[in-house]
């Protein structure tokens, strides 16, 4: 029986970014659990793009430690031969649903949810066809195997998105905003997947998410980033129950209260 | 990035590059498949143009020619004036040119629509690096069909003289297959394919460059394209100069 893992799956530690004169984000600590399930709430601007960015390694903070069970990603820098290898590595370890998709355009469905299996995996032509079905069905997206992106709806191409980002079963996954442009229907079906993959498969999420239905359903832990700062960080329970200001803002979608847009 | 960028910061960002890509090159993994399946979309998209650019050049050759040669009675040399030409300049110049602006915008038009769609931090993010899957390939690949439509150049240059001089302005057919190599040498043809070479591998590493460094959508990817083009036409002729007076001066 393996050890089980008690190590915390990421740990951000101070982590500042800043573009140019535009602070995003503001001396970020926090700590995900292996296995658990952390919803990022936060208005649209405020960095949760860039956070997520930061865990696998496409930006580098200007300050703080990224530790991915205990390596820290920040130190890593991709111009150097050694660290670039140590960086791909660590990246296994990841599973990734882009803000917009990124599907690749010159391949059909089938082919871009096979492709981590074809890059990573041994697995024969049959067997990767058989899981790719697999995935797709748990997507609600059965045959679609041989139509382009383009042919796809945004959602669409949104749900074969986190079928490439789970297809290697990976420890870690990451989805930004997976239930914008989802219908409500569709985004449930969707959070129920999440919730049964880390159910059944251990796996740990990092969600970026609008909507405060979905992090109450899916959420073990909760965080709320606003102006680059984490205001609200901690169990799903206690944050709830707190009342944090900001939170019962985004949480009553009201336009009164510490979030400032005007 | 919002950092400034000189032309300083460029010329260290190429050398970095540059230097990354040998790294790839030298060590695996290699995506054989993707860089076939690269030259065979270049390969096709530059035949054509290639084929329809050099025609006209070999014809223009024989007719310039053509009244000088016969003026001193020569016109059987002709053929050989031909053949050093385009062996050695009209071909090489031609077919890399070609290859710069049909296959260098194609790939930084293709690198650059990944890079502002998120496709190429995708790979990134899938441990695949960019450079190894979509890089070199683009420079092995021009690096290839570079020399391979250099041959195809210089056999078309020579038909389209041989057709404008002998079956259009008359001159004897014997003559001219007789003298097209008098003038010109194996080592010729090695010149021109090591030229071509030596551009296709640059058009490649150029295009990459530019496509990964492309920003803001797609006037990005527009602009990324252009600059390849004209960067690598400018730098085939200047240092095609080069060459040209370095092997004048050695002689060969
Ligand atoms: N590569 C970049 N270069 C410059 N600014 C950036 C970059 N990425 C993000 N930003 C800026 O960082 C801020 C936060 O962006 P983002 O993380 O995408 O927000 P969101 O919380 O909506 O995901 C925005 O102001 C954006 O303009
Ligand atoms: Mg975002």
């Amino acid at each position: 029986m393996p050890e089980p893992i008690t190590a915390p799956a990421i740990e951000l530690d101070g982590v500042s970014k800043a573009f140019g004169a535009n602070k995003v984000l503001d001396d970020v600590s926090l700590t995900v659990r292996h296995g658990s399930i952390m919803v990022m709430l936060g208005p649209s601007g405020t960095g949760k793009s860039v956070l997520l960015r930061c865990l696998v390694g496409l930006l580098r903070p200007d300050a703080g430690r990224v530790l991915v069970y205990g390596e820290d990603v920040a130190a890593l820098d991709e111009s150097r031969p050694r660290d670039r290898a140590r960086l791909f590595a660590l990246r296994r370890r990841f599973g990734m649903l882009f803000q917009d998709g990124a599907l690749f355009d010159d391949m059909d469905v089938g082919d871009n949810v096979a492709f981590p299996m074809r890059m990573h995996t041994d697995l024969s032509e049959a067997q990767i066809r058989a899981k790719v079905a697999d995935k797709l069905r748990r997507v609600g997206l059965s045959g679609v195997e041989r139509k382009a992106p383009s042919e796809l709806s945004g959602g669409m191409r949104k749900r074969v998105a986190f079928a490439r980002a789970i297809a290697l079963e990976p420890d870690i996954v990451l989805c930004d905003e997976p239930s914008s442009g989802l219908d409500p229907v569709m985004s449930a079906t969707l959070d129920e997947l999440i919730l049964e993959l880390h159910r059944t498969l251990g796996m740990t999420f990092i969600v970026i998410s609008h909507d405060t239905a979905e992090a109450k359903k899916i959420a073990d832990t909760i965080g709320l980033l606003a102006s680059g700062k984490l205001v609200t960080y901690g169990p799903a329970a206690d944050v709830f129950a707190e009342g944090q200001p900001a939170l019962r803002q985004f949480f009553e979608r009201s336009t009164e209260g510490p979030i400032r847009v005007l | 990035m919002s950092q400034r960028r000189g032309p300083l910061e460029a010329t260290l960002a190429f050398l970095d590059f540059f230097a990354a890509v040998l790294r790839c090159l030298v060590t695996g993994p290699h995506f054989w498949l993707e860089t076939l399946r690269t030259m065979d979309i270049l390969m096709r998209r530059c035949l054509i143009p290639v084929g329809l650019a050099v025609a006209p050049v070999g014809a223009v050759i024989a007719l310039q020619g053509v009244g000088v040669f016969r003026m001193f009675g020569v016109e059987g040399l002709l053929s050989s004036m031909l053949a050093t030409a385009i062996f050695r300049q009209y071909s090489p110049a031609l077919a890399s040119v070609m290859v710069a602006a049909q296959a260098g915008s194609s790939i930084a038009a293709r690198i650059g629509t990944m890079k502002v769609r998120g496709q190429i931090d995708a790979l990134a993010v899938m441990s695949v690096d960019p450079l190894r899957y979509v890089v070199v390939p683009g420079f092995i690949a021009c690096l290839i069909i570079a020399p391979l439509l250099n041959v195809l150049t210089t056999a078309l240059g020579l038909v389209s003289g041989w057709f404008f001089a002998v079956v259009l302005a008359r001159v004897d057919h014997g003559a001219f297959v007789d003298n097209l190599y008098s003038q010109v040498t194996v080592t010729d043809l090695w010149i021109g394919l090591a030229k071509c070479t030596l551009f296709g591998g640059a058009i490649g590493l150029i295009a990459g460059f530019a496509g990964l460094r492309t920003v803001g959508g797609a006037a990005g990817v527009g602009r990324a394209a252009n600059s390849t083009v004209v960067t690598t036409i400018i730098m085939i002729l200047v240092i095609d100069y080069f060459i040209s007076l370095l092997l004048l001066w050695l002689g060969v």
